[in-house]
């Protein structure tokens, strides 16, 4: 048998050229700093968990306390959706007052008075039209009005623009309010509109060119 | 130590086990020197042009004349360019190189073709070049931290993504049989980063989400820059560097693995606490500050690890400049993390939102957490890529004390400020407190200007300090990398001599 050399695959005799001064010196930096970190294992301080457990404990509280019911459109944390759902009333809407505002739109013909423009604009105010039948006064909100129209004894002759389909494409709600405001005010007499009468209307009617007087007087 | 081979090894030093891994950590060392030096020299430049626009700002803010005629440097865009400065080119390019560095050292591999990553690093600097003149010129976005210009950002993202994919392939084909914290949090970052900046660049710039969805991703973007790129790099730089400047271990690694997947879970979540009071759902809002409440977990468990590890050798404080930067920036994340938590809260945000308080927070995370981290670290990593010593210990010291106190006046004044400036602007009766007449509530807002005045100009103070500081440093670094290599045996650059001079113990 022979005997392994004991140079053989004795890596340090190799590095022995490692220990040449000169290297030494150049690595001495890299020669001096201490070995490569690693950890130690000393166990968990119990306060930790304690810790853990307090921070996750008042974490949750707050998300319970204002997670606002997860509701997507609610920006207030302090928003309960049990709360809103009893306090909750139908929401009442004073005809009068919605009138008024849209009035603004009426009032650049009829004046803000009512009173219209003699000879261009017939009045609001006392006309027989406004205070009279309610199948006529909606359908002339909803389709318009044109040619020639006696009103309070006089004569006009002017278009009324539809405020219905194919027009301003007022809903029910806004017709019945505007003309509940001019049926009731200056001393106007007529009885209010409901939104339900202005559907039924709108739906028998539908889109139509201006009604003529003569076919308004034709209805009841 | 008592066996046969042990003994040979203790008379000859070079053929200790030891010296085997030493040799090894060498030839790393070696193979990051070409693209671990690039990023040195990108960062120390971006932190100079960086702290410039800076002061430019902050200038702006108590002398409104100053440079006002100019047009590229208008308080929009040079404060952009600051910001985009020192994320892009200061903070990433030194993340880069402590990626680099460490990750090949723990990892034990070989960096192999170099030169691609240098070229990639080259491409990263290019795109913030590019970024940066873009924003001077007026083409900054409108997405805060996002302001880089559209045509920059794919050169950003693809020469990321090279990086990204070498410092994993090291990780891949490391010899290390162990993973050591500081890996973790550095693999982490590297998967965090590409997403967020993907998800927030598409959902933002490219193929804008609409409406609040937008604010959103905007701030779980500019949250997480911090959270999961910049603070698992500054965090795997104190796992390394603290033990290995001790020469002890990490205290508990159940402790780090606490620290980690808590932070891991909670971090990106609290990005939303950016938008407290703002048209966000109100359950969203709840969310993140939740998730930041619960920040505390990870801090303040990676806080008390850092703290056992430390505990008895603070005397090295007093000697090691790598350990004093390293600690005062630990000891700050852990401070700055705890106030963030509280300034989450509803009740606080209300004052200090949209006031200098949150500038103060920005510069205590970046600046006196992240950077004083990253100074440290380089004061480590320098001389094993260049095999000399620092040249100046007085620069260091000058770097050390000008950095910290100037980080500290600014991040205290603007604290400070901030409040004052939430509370003036939040409450209609504090006329008073300024002396002003009893009737002229509310305070007019020229009166809050006038008040945070005083404020404004310590701050610009302060970042006079810093840039003093920086200076140090700068030609520090320079001279150290123009002087010849020493022959002989060499002493560390320190403070002082401690007790037992490190050569001594190798």
């Amino acid at each position: 048998m022979k005997t392994p050399d004991p140079r053989e695959h004795n890596t340090r005799i190799e590095q022995a050229g490692a220990s040449d001064e000169s290297i030494q010196d150049v690595h001495a930096i890299l020669a001096r700093e201490k070995p490569e970190p690693h950890e130690g294992y000393s166990p968990m301080p119990l306060f930790v968990l304690g810790f853990v457990s307090a921070i996750i404990f008042i974490g949750a509280i707050y998300i319970v306390r204002h997670r606002a019911g997860f509701d997507p459109l609610a920006y207030d944390e302090r928003y309960d959706p049990s709360m809103a759902a009893t306090n909750a009333a139908p929401v009442k809407v004073d005809p009068i007052a919605e009138g008024k505002k849209l009035f603004m739109t009426c009032a650049a013909c009829h004046q803000p008075t009512g009173q219209g423009v003699p000879g261009v604009f017939p009045p609001l105010v006392k006309s027989e039209w406004v205070n009279g039948s309610e199948d006529r006064v909606i359908r002339i909100l909803l389709n318009g009005l044109s040619g020639p129209v006696k009103v309070e004894g006089n004569t006009y002759n002017n278009a009324m623009p539809a405020f219905g389909p194919g027009g301003y494409g007022w809903s029910d709600e806004k017709i019945s309010y505007i003309l509940t405001y001019v049926r009731q005010e200056w001393g106007n007499t007529g009885a209010p509109i409901t939104p339900e009468k202005v559907a039924e209307i709108r739906k028998a009617v539908g889109q139509r060119k201006p009604w003529a007087a003569e076919e308004l007087e034709a209805i009841k | 130590m008592a066996s046969g081979t042990n003994l040979s090894e203790s008379l000859n030093p070079a053929t200790s086990s030891e010296a085997v891994k030493r040799a090894e950590l060498s030839e790393i060392d070696a193979s990051t020197k070409i693209p671990a030096l690039f990023f040195l020299c990108s960062a120390l430049g971006w932190i100079l042009i960086g702290t410039i626009f800076a002061l430019i700002a902050s200038f702006k803010m108590h002398t409104p004349g100053f440079l006002g005629d100019a047009e590229w440097l208008t308080f929009g865009r040079v404060r952009t360019a600051h910001l985009n400065a020192v994320i892009y080119g200061w903070a990433s390019n030194a993340s880069f190189l402590v990626i680099i560095w460490l990750m090949a050292r723990l990892s034990r591999s070989l960096l192999r073709h170099p030169i691609l990553l240098l070229t990639a690093g080259v491409f990263w600097n290019v795109g913030v070049t590019i970024g940066i003149y873009g924003i001077l010129t007026g083409d900054s976005t409108s997405i805060e931290w996002l302001e880089i210009p559209p045509y920059a950002t794919p050169l950003l993202f693809v020469a990321y993504a090279l990086m990204g994919v070498w410092a994993v392939i090291m990780f891949r084909f490391g010899k290390s049989p162990h993973i050591y914290v500081s890996q973790w949090y550095i693999l982490a970052a590297l998967f965090w980063f590409p997403w967020i900046y993907s998800v927030a660049q598409i959902m933002t710039i490219w193929a804008p989400a609409r409406g609040t969805v937008q604010a959103l991703v905007n701030w779980w973007f500019a949250h997480n820059v911090l959270g999961l790129w910049f603070t698992p790099i500054g965090l795997a730089s104190v796992y390394y560097f603290l033990p290995k400047v001790l020469g002890k271990p990490i205290h508990s690694y159940y402790l780090s693995v606490l620290g980690f997947w808590s932070l891991a879970i909670f971090y990106n979540w609290a990005g939303v606490h950016h938008l407290v009071g703002g048209p966000v759902p109100a359950w969203v809002q709840t969310a993140g500050i939740a998730a930041s409440i619960m920040m505390l977990i990870p801090v303040v468990v990676t806080g008390i690890n850092h703290h056992m590890t430390m505990i008895g050798s603070f005397n090295a404080l007093r000697y090691s400049p790598t350990l004093r930067f390293i600690v005062f920036g630990a000891v700050n994340y852990t401070l700055v993390s705890v106030i963030g938590s509280f300034m989450s809260l509803r009740g606080w945000a209300e004052i200090t939102h949209f006031t200098q308080h949150t500038i103060a927070h920005a510069h205590h995370g970046l600046y006196a957490f992240f950077t004083m981290v990253m100074f440290g670290a380089i004061y480590y990593i320098l001389p094993r890529l260049l095999l000399k010593e620092w040249p100046s210990a007085a620069l260091i010291s000058v770097h050390f004390w000008a950095t910290a106190v100037g980080s500290l006046i600014m991040v205290l004044v603007l604290t400070v400020g901030g409040f004052h400036q939430g509370l003036l602007l939040n409450t209609p009766k504090l006329a008073n407190t300024l002396g002003l007449q009893p009737g002229t509530d509310p305070v007019p807002f020229l009166e809050v200007v006038r008040v945070m005045n005083k404020y404004l100009v310590s701050r610009s103070l302060s970042g006079i300090l810093i840039f003093v500081g920086h200076l140090a440093f700068a030609v520090n670094v320079v001279w150290m990398l123009l002087k010849p290599r020493s022959a002989e045996v060499t002493a560390p650059t320190l403070f002082r001599n401690p007790p037992e001079m490190e050569v001594v113990t190798r």
